[in-house]
């Protein structure tokens, strides 16, 4: 796409796409927000980005690889906070012992676990967009 | 009371005035637009039942995410939907979809009314939920505290369930190097 107002915009627009999607992600203890929005809403940014410039563009600034890392990362983070509390003697995915107070460890297994999930969503989104596109591509260009 | 009535029945016909005009088109691209729009206000919808978190996630994900990953699937599919005649499958499918609608509507009869502080959904574990979100977890929004302390396992799942999705697509669709940089390697050599 080769339209400069549009190139301007998402240039401007990609850093507080990026910024709300986080303020939703910590703020979801809050207010109405958490790991599956938040991820959605980083993603978009990303994906604003590849279809204004291009989908090699955006494999710049998040390459597949480490896409591919996070993607795991997430889940990985997820069950790892229930394991961490299954070492520490409590059942699994119970966030007590985590913290000083059972609230403080509240706060903080809840806060991680929302993490993964938004890396997770995140990323699945991402890719999803770059295999998608990838194969249109490819597609075009045998024709 | 009167002003929710008439919300609520501004955004059913507003959703019923879609879902006719989506049966009706036989573009693709109007399709999905629709649809998007449909899950817009599915999201108001869910705004005026006080469920924010839903129509938040309804919101970002109907209408946003999956709008834009159909539009980017357009490209496989074609333009226009066939015009199909008027047969016998379509008399099945008219005398299921009368049936299925007939037994939920009449099963609604036995819901009970939304909002009642009596309904059952009340009186077991949400009082638990609730007291046990201010005072043992201490986070405001109960949505997260059951979301992920409480329920912490169905979200869990969940997150495997979209992490699996992921890797189920990748696995069928992704290539590795896409063929857009080794055409233009090509083309450089």
């Amino acid at each position: 796409m080769d339209n400069l107002i549009l190139k301007v915009c998402t240039k401007v627009l990609f850093t507080p796409i990026i910024l709300f999607g986080l303020y939703v992600q910590f703020h979801g203890d809050f207010g109405p927000g958490g790991g599956f929005q938040a991820g959605v809403i980083v993603a978009a940014a990303f994906i604003l980005y590849a279809m204004v410039f291009s989908v090699e563009d955006c494999k710049v600034i998040m390459p597949p690889k480490l896409n591919f890392f996070l993607l795991a990362l997430g889940a990985f983070l997820y069950g790892f906070v229930g394991i961490i509390g299954l070492i520490l003697g409590d059942p699994y995915l119970s966030y007590d012992v985590l913290g000083t107070t059972k609230e403080a460890g509240q706060h903080i297994g809840i806060l991680l676990v929302e993490f993964g999930v938004g890396l997770t969503v995140c990323n699945v989104m991402i890719s999803l967009f770059y295999s998608f596109a990838n194969f249109n591509f490819g597609k075009k260009n045998n024709d | 009371m009167i002003g929710e009535i008439i919300i609520n029945a501004f955004l059913v016909t507003l959703m019923l005035t879609i879902a006719i005009f989506i049966i009706n088109t036989r573009k693709v691209i109007s399709t999905i637009l629709l649809t998007g729009t449909y899950s817009l206000v599915a999201a108001l919808m869910f705004v005026s039942l006080d469920a924010v978190d839903v129509a938040f996630t309804e919101a970002s994900v109907g209408a946003g995410i999956s709008t834009i990953l159909f539009l980017a699937a357009l490209s496989y599919l074609p333009k226009e939907e066939k015009e199909e005649k008027f047969n016998v499958k379509h008399i099945y499918a008219i005398c299921t979809c009368i049936i299925v609608a007939g037994l939920l509507i009449w099963a609604s009869y036995d819901l009970p009314l939304v909002g009642q502080l009596e309904n059952p959904v009340h009186q077991n574990l949400a009082q638990d939920f609730i007291e046990g979100s201010r005072n043992h977890i201490g986070i405001p929004n109960v949505v997260t505290s059951i979301l992920a302390s409480y329920r912490g396992y169905d979200t869990f799942g969940e997150t495997v369930v979209i992490y699996t999705a992921g890797i189920a697509v990748l696995v069928l669709l992704y290539d590795g190097v896409s063929k857009t940089s080794k055409i233009h390697k090509e083309n450089n050599k």
